[in-house]
């Protein structure tokens, strides 16, 4: 049993970054019905970003809120003169266009950081605490934090500002949204740097777990994809519990299918989108497309 | 002094041509209708004034062209356009819709006033503040769409079609908070309209499209009393 809870808790970590990832996915896909697959690779690059600056003996609560506003910004400049340009092509072009990205990005890392993993620091502890007989690392405990907050902010953000108001009805209804003084071409930019900077938190929360290199979200953007096709793609609450079951999930199958552990645990995270799509296309809270006539 | 003017406006959608020069214009805090049968360039009319469509020719508002201008810097201008279908954000609630529609405006003590009349307008929004506005009927969905209008404290309202597709009652009743906002706050309106009779109640001057050009303009009582424009024009 406490082996049990031990494996939840950590699942719930791992979730947290899952979730992170997954909600800026749906950040995009909601304001442009685009799957960003460069996500990860932006989330990565932003992760070099805060190891450039810890490193050079920042500290690490510096360097994080330094990062995000990087990110944020990356993103921003990303959607302006990479996706603007190409805003009224085909679904099928952006898709490729992200694809391109994924690869420019990582590149881009790899040329300017190189390949060689690096360990990135935690400002968590990584002996444990007891709590109620259970052992939960300091560092999941971390994460859990962390992400939990930057959840929080960013739900604040859409249902509780006016900007979160028109950058919502900016995504769903452009049309509408202009004709009420939305600036609708400067929330897509909105979203694509908010995106970017909480899939950056994903990033920068599995690093010391992983190790920093450039190929490190390519599994972690498959469980983010889970996520947020279990979730519903368009629902950013569904993002964050689509993204702790699949944490949750793979822990635990980790810890007692055998074989799954190593491996085959990228398998659990793929079998999850493929029954999602066949027994539940639209996802936990994602609405049936639905038509009127 | 006209507060919107259109001069020989030609506008249309690719190769198809829908205006072929129309000049109409908008008096400050008047009323006028825009009539004609489907197809004959109502709502591209409209559409080519919020910058929905290309047009050539001249639009001006207030005095100043709104050539090349985009949509969200024209109704930051003061006109409100409730478009055909309503524009309602249906993803949202009723109240989210309305603070779409005040967004804007900086003067907070005055919104709170426009809110309080837009709610003795229509106590229905009040009721149903807090639903999503999908699950609002017909009517009050379009009850919603010119509430949410007159929050942008618009000097012009372009209204399509208000009446599609409601009950008579209904039609009536929002035909006379239009009456009564144009009166009280003294908001220019265009309106566009398959019932004819309903609008020229409403509208001081009336203009009646006709494949894309004004075939015929004047005051409304007295197109509504000529009845040969009755006849060929109006449909009833």
């Amino acid at each position: 049993m406490q082996e049990f809870l031990q494996q939840v808790v950590g699942g719930i970590a791992n979730g947290g970054i899952f979730a992170s990832l997954a909600l800026a996915l749906v950040l995009i896909y909601n304001a442009m019905g685009l799957v960003n697959f460069a996500q990860g690779e932006m989330a990565m690059f932003a992760t070099f970003v805060a190891y450039a600056l810890v490193t050079r003996g920042m500290s690490y609560w510096v360097a994080l809120p330094i990062t995000l506003v990087v990110a944020f910004a990356g993103g921003l400049l990303i959607q302006r003169v990479v996706i603007r340009p190409v805003e009224r092509a085909p679904i099928l072009t952006l898709v490729i266009i992200t694809l391109g990205l994924a690869a420019l990005v990582n590149g881009l890392a790899g040329f300017i950081f190189g390949y060689v993993p690096r360990s990135f620091p935690s400002p968590f502890p990584t002996d444990t605490v007891d709590l109620l007989g259970v052992f939960i690392s300091y560092r999941d405990l971390g994460v859990i934090g962390v992400s939990g907050l930057v959840l929080l902010a960013i739900y604040l953000l859409l249902q509780r500002t006016t900007v979160g108001l028109t950058l919502r009805a900016a995504a769903h209804h452009p049309e509408a949204s202009r004709l009420l003084g939305v600036q609708v071409s400067w929330m897509l930019a909105l979203g694509w740097g908010l995106a970017s900077a909480v899939g950056a938190v994903s990033g920068i929360m599995v690093a010391p777990i992983l190790l920093l290199e450039p190929n490190m979200m390519q599994s972690i953007i498959i469980y983010a994809f889970a996520a947020a096709v279990l979730g519903g793609i368009e629902s950013p609450l569904g993002a964050v519990i689509g993204g702790l079951i699949v944490g949750v999930t793979l822990n635990l199958a980790g810890a007692y299918l055998p074989g799954v552990g190593g491996d085959l645990q990228l398998a659990v995270g793929l079998a999850i989108i493929i029954v999602v799509l066949i027994l539940k296309p639209n996802g936990l809270l994602g609405r049936a497309a639905t038509r009127r006539v | 002094m006209a507060l919107l003017e259109l001069e020989d406006v030609h506008a249309g959608y690719g190769p198809t041509s829908v205006l072929h020069g129309v000049s109409l214009s908008v008096p400050d805090g008047g009323v006028v209708s825009l009539l004609g049968a489907n197809g004959a360039g109502k709502t591209t009319t409209l559409r080519a004034v919020t910058g929905g469509v290309r047009w050539s020719g001249d639009i001006r508002f207030d005095g100043r062209s709104l050539r090349r201008m985009a949509t969200e810097d024209i109704v930051r201008l003061g006109i409100a356009h409730v478009p055909e279908g309503r524009g309602i954000c249906t993803e949202l609630t009723v109240d989210e819709n309305l603070k779409l529609g005040a967004h804007l405006r900086k003067d907070g003590a005055e919104v709170r006033q426009d809110y309080d009349r837009v709610f003795e307008y229509f106590p229905v929004l009040k009721e149903r503040r807090r639903l999503s506005a999908s699950a609002l009927s017909g009517g009050e969905q379009q009850m919603l769409a010119v509430a949410r209008a007159l929050l942008m404290k618009p000097r012009l309202m372009l209204l399509d079609e208000p009446s599609l597709g409601l009950a008579p009652i209904v039609v009536r009743s929002i035909f006379e908070i239009i009456r009564s906002i144009n009166q009280t706050s003294h908001v220019a309106v265009l309106l566009v309209e398959q019932n004819a009779r309903i609008a020229l109640d409403l509208s001081s001057t009336a203009y009646v499209l006709e494949v894309g050009r004004v075939a015929v303009h004047g005051e409304s009582a007295q197109l509504q009393g000529n009845e040969s424009v009755r006849r060929s024009y109006l449909g009833y």
